[in-house]
């Protein structure tokens, strides 16, 4: 039985009366990639806020590994251990793809800790594990704001494997992406499987379909339903919540 | 690539080689007279350095860097004031500045400790190395709690602009405001001479340029190796986007505020050197029209490049003083340092420093062309 990675209990928020999620409750295991699903208000992203600490929650809890992170700072739950990739995509544009990379795997996030010119042999260790995942070693000195729109996103997703995420929280990674990037997305987060813990939201079923172990349906910030991909299409409550749309496809 | 960071790396070191050996040879040809004026720049290089920090590593346009400025330079000024001879000629056994003796209520006691409202501040300055200690410590102080009251709050862009600018804009007031202690609009005259180990730094003579260049030189190459440490790309990175560094585990607000405060610390420095070379403390130094003047250097120069901002600083002012000379062109001179500003901005927005890197990379390029090696190249400036 594996170890409970992120467990979210009850969560919510209340922005001065509207409820943009609300008793969310989920539990995701150490290794596992989770589908997030919901049309557009769900919630979905404000749920990533709400994990992320970018948004302060007003009720509920958040756990990592057993560790409650509920309502800390950005950078302390990012310390504890969550990544985070953005709908769209961040990175440091004026630095070069290398410098983008060594900010990330620093191991140390204190000021007077990075007042040195060298990295440690695990930081290069592990700036090169992520060159090669991320297959970045060409453009390595190029600034990160000349980037195709993929190799910006994997770029992220390179920084967040870099930071030592064990739970990575991947808000749309294949937005805006041509079919042929979509699936090298797809076996990028194949190869992370199992290492590392996903939350990933995404409309693209085919994509889904290629990465998701279970998914869970958001409506109006509530858990609506969970399961394999199966039981989640042929699951009546989630046509119905998606019958404005024509369910899912 | 590699090849192309060597070159890159090779030509900014030539550029640091260049500018250091030109400002540590310049008493070879220059008289006393020009090297005082050039420490003043050298000064003002060192103030472009402090802004090119903030402005152009961490994105914060302080509008108020004549504060630090201005607090280094009065911490000296005060130390040096005590030294003065006029000080210990009041009819008292220890010195008291002269503003204070004539201002002095009739049967005031002629006393640091009470001669006027205030005066005891005075006292510890009497020793110069709690003077330069003080130069040290307040505008770091300052700076430390400014920034750690910006930051903390996550307040970004141009209110930290706005603040800043209010910030030198009271303290300059205070200055002029407490008279009895500061000698107000008049600022502080009449100095003694810093003394080391018996030598006097009297501001017209070679040593003291020295004293100034080399305070320069290890201004500009610490600031450079601080911005190459990991901490110095990570405050970049806090300026391309603060959001990603903070998802990346670093609390943003920290390597800001150190930042900020170190810039402060080399903004007190550069004043604690002025008061040397030119003999006064003035509150002029925390008028708003000085601290926009940096800015305007660190623009020019490049404010990506704190050589480039240095080296702006010095050419905006020796072209300045050289324009002056002219009553007719020293009225226009604001309008033509405007005007440059304005092109600058539009046109050039790294400043000379990018220029210069463009025009030096093509060079190298041109030059490097079918030879082998890195080797070649690194001569090519």
């Amino acid at each position: 039985m594996a170890q409970n990675a992120l467990v979210i209990d009850g969560i919510g928020v209340d922005f001065s009366g509207f409820k943009a999620v609300d008793g969310f409750s989920t539990v995701i295991e150490e290794g596992e990639v989770r589908v997030l699903l919901g049309a557009n208000g769900a919630g979905k992203t404000t749920l990533m806020d709400l994990i992320s600490g970018k948004t302060k929650s007003t009720e509920g809890s958040v756990h990592l590994f057993g560790r409650e992170i509920t309502n800390l700072e950005e950078h302390q739950i990012a310390q504890a251990g969550v990544g985070r990739k953005f709908q769209i995509p961040s990175v440091f544009r004026d630095l070069t793809v290398r410098e983008n990379l060594i900010v990330a795997c620093a191991r140390q996030p204190s000021v007077l800790g990075n007042l040195r010119l060298r990295r440690n042999a695990a930081e290069r260790r592990r700036f090169d594990e992520v060159v090669e995942l991320t297959a970045l070693g060409d453009v390595l000195d190029r600034v990160a704001g000349v980037l195709s729109h993929g190799q910006t996103q994997w770029l992220e997703l390179g920084m967040l494997i870099g930071q030592g995420a064990r739970v990575m929280l991947l808000d749309e990674p294949t937005a805006g992406m041509t079919v042929g990037e979509t699936m090298k997305t797809a076996a990028l987060i194949n190869r992370l499987r199992g290492d590392y813990t996903m939350l990933v939201v995404e409309h693209d079923m085919a994509f889904v379909r290629e990465i998701a172990s279970k998914i869970t349906v958001m409506h109006l910030g509530k858990h609506l339903a969970e399961g394999r991909v199966e039981q989640i299409e042929q699951n009546p409550a989630v046509r119905e919540a998606y019958l404005g749309s024509g369910g899912i496809h | 690539m590699k090849l192309r960071l060597t070159t890159r790396g090779a030509l900014e070191a030539a550029a640091y080689g260049t500018f250091i050996l030109v400002i540590l040879l310049l008493p070879t040809v220059a008289d006393v007279f020009w090297l005082n004026r050039f420490a003043k720049y050298l000064v003002y290089g060192m103030l472009g350095i402090a802004v090119a920090l903030s402005w152009g590593y961490a994105g914060v346009l302080n509008l108020g860097q004549g504060l630090f400025f201005g607090l280094g330079a009065y911490m000296v000024a005060m130390t040096l004031k005590l030294q003065s001879e006029t000080s210990m000629q009041q009819g008292a056994d220890t010195p008291i500045p002269d503003f204070m003796a004539w201002n002095s209520q009739p049967g005031a006691l002629k006393d640091l400790c009470c001669i006027a409202p205030g005066s005891w501040l005075w006292i510890p300055f009497q020793s110069q190395a709690f003077g330069i200690a003080m130069v040290l410590l307040v505008p770091t102080a300052v700076a430390f709690l400014i920034g750690w009251s910006i930051f903390r709050l996550r307040i970004s862009g141009v209110f930290i602009s706005i603040i800043t600018l209010a910030l030198v804009l009271l303290v300059r007031l205070l200055i002029v405001d407490w008279q009895p202690v500061t000698n107000g609009f008049n600022g502080l005259t009449d100095l003694g001479w810093l003394t080391f180990g018996g030598f006097e730094f009297d501001p017209y003579v070679v040593p003291t340029y020295y004293l100034v260049a080399f305070g320069t030189v290890a201004v500009l190459l610490l600031t450079r190796l601080l911005v190459a440490t990991r901490a110095g790309l990570v405050l970049q990175a806090t300026r391309d986007d603060a959001n990603r560094a903070r998802y990346l585990g670093y609390d943003v607000a920290r390597y800001q505020v150190f930042f900020f405060t170190v810039s402060g610390l080399i903004a007190g420095i550069a004043g604690a050197f002025y008061v040397i070379a030119s003999e006064f403390a003035s509150p002029t130094f925390l008028d708003l029209t000085f601290s926009v003047s940096m800015v305007v250097w660190a623009a020019v120069g490049g404010r990506n490049s704190l050589l480039g901002a240095c080296i702006g600083a010095i050419l905006i002012n020796t072209i300045q003083a050289t324009v002056s000379e002219s009553e007719m062109l020293a009225e226009a001179w604001k309008a033509i340092i405007g005007l440059i500003f304005v092109l600058v901005v539009l046109f050039l927005p790294r400043g000379i420093a990018g220029l210069a890197r463009d025009i030096a990379m093509r060079l190298a390029a041109l030059l490097g062309r079918g030879t082998p090696a890195a080797q070649p190249l690194q001569k090519s400036e």
